[in-house]
């Protein structure tokens, strides 16, 4: 019966990466990878307001030496942040910023993206001794292994804290 | 591909890349709201995992404010967007981004106003399009800067690509 079930025997099956988990020059290779979809790219683009014909019109992007439509480059980013997320920032802080994010080839209907990331860098925070700041370079590729978009991206992340006395 | 050159009519003739300066300053004429489909929907469309996003209960009571936190990239992608008519209507490729900021948490129901100024020009590496550098930001609806970002976009040439 429901109500004798002990609930609290259920352990939390945790995700994500704290402070401590990242090492300088340490690889990370994302799950799942991402076929972008014709439907994905409609429903973002115009979500967000972005009616760029290279994106909405294939006969346009036709004309313009495409074969299809060109895949909003911001949906590609949003998902290979997306992919990103779990193994870098998911249980770490909010998201700051990033850096020399580059376009290197265009994304077209059907490919399908995976992520992969590099610490960069990882560091104390002088001002806030529960956290640390951490810098990494991400990079995605295509099917055919074609580097897609790469970018540099620096968080807080939180650390893990030392176990005190009455932690089971 | 016709004789017709491929965006006549279909894209205005006041953004080309000839009709940028440096220095242009432009407030986009339309804002956005953002709320279930722009940040609940999207985010889990890209696979953003952080729950934060789209658990109401997981962010109750935040120091970053109360309910879902809107994904830095969707009031990014959002900004681009209102700048998109203005900014990239003639674009052949968008190049990158730098200097992306994310100043102040965004929730469901905050409205994103998008600010354009020309930071350079530049030839392309191609005759037909040159490369204009925007810095962009966007506000929410008590003014605040939530968003900042430089942007670099590959424009085409109204000398190349309109029939005179």
């Amino acid at each position: 019966m429901a109500d004798e079930i002990d609930w609290d025997s259920f352990p939390l099956a945790r995700k994500g990466n704290q402070f401590q988990d990242f090492t300088e020059g340490q690889s990370l290779p994302h799950h799942w990878g991402r076929t972008l979809t014709a439907g994905d790219n409609a429903i973002f683009s115009t979500a967000t307001c972005n009616w760029n014909p290279m994106h909405l019109n294939a006969e346009y992007a036709k004309a313009h030496g495409h074969d299809d439509v060109v895949v909003n480059p911001m949906l590609v980013l949003c998902t290979v942040v997306g992919l990103s997320v779990e193994d870098l920032s998911e249980v770490g802080g909010p998201f700051l910023g990033m850096e020399d994010v580059t376009f290197h080839r265009p994304v077209y209907p059907g490919d399908t993206i995976t992520a992969a990331s590099t610490v960069v860098e990882t560091r104390e925070s002088e001002s806030r001794p529960n956290v640390g700041i951490v810098t990494w370079h991400t990079e995605a590729h295509n099917q055919r292994n074609e580097l897609v978009v790469d970018y540099r991206r620096t968080n807080l992340v939180a650390k893990r804290r030392a176990p005190k006395d009455g932690d089971t | 591909m016709t004789d017709t050159p491929p965006d006549v009519g279909l894209t205005g003739d006041g953004n080309y890349f000839e009709d940028f300066s440096v220095g242009q300053r432009m407030q986009h004429f339309r804002s956005a709201t953002i709320d279930e489909v722009e940040n609940n929907f999207i985010t889990k469309q890209v696979m953003n995992t952080a729950q934060g996003h789209w658990n109401e209960e997981a962010m109750r009571g935040s120091p970053l404010g109360d309910g879902r936190l809107v994904f830095g990239l969707i009031t990014g992608s959002m900004t681009v967007g209102l700048t998109s008519q203005d900014t990239a209507e003639n674009a052949l490729a968008e190049v990158g981004l730098d200097k992306v900021r994310f100043r102040k948490p965004v929730h469901h129901g905050d409205t994103i106003t998008a600010y354009t100024e020309v930071l350079s020009i530049d030839d392309a590496d191609r005759d037909d399009a040159g490369v204009v550098r925007f810095k962009h930001w966007g506000r929410n609806q008590g003014g605040d800067v939530v968003c900042e970002l430089e942007r670099t976009v590959l424009i085409k040439r109204r000398s190349h690509w309109v029939a005179s």
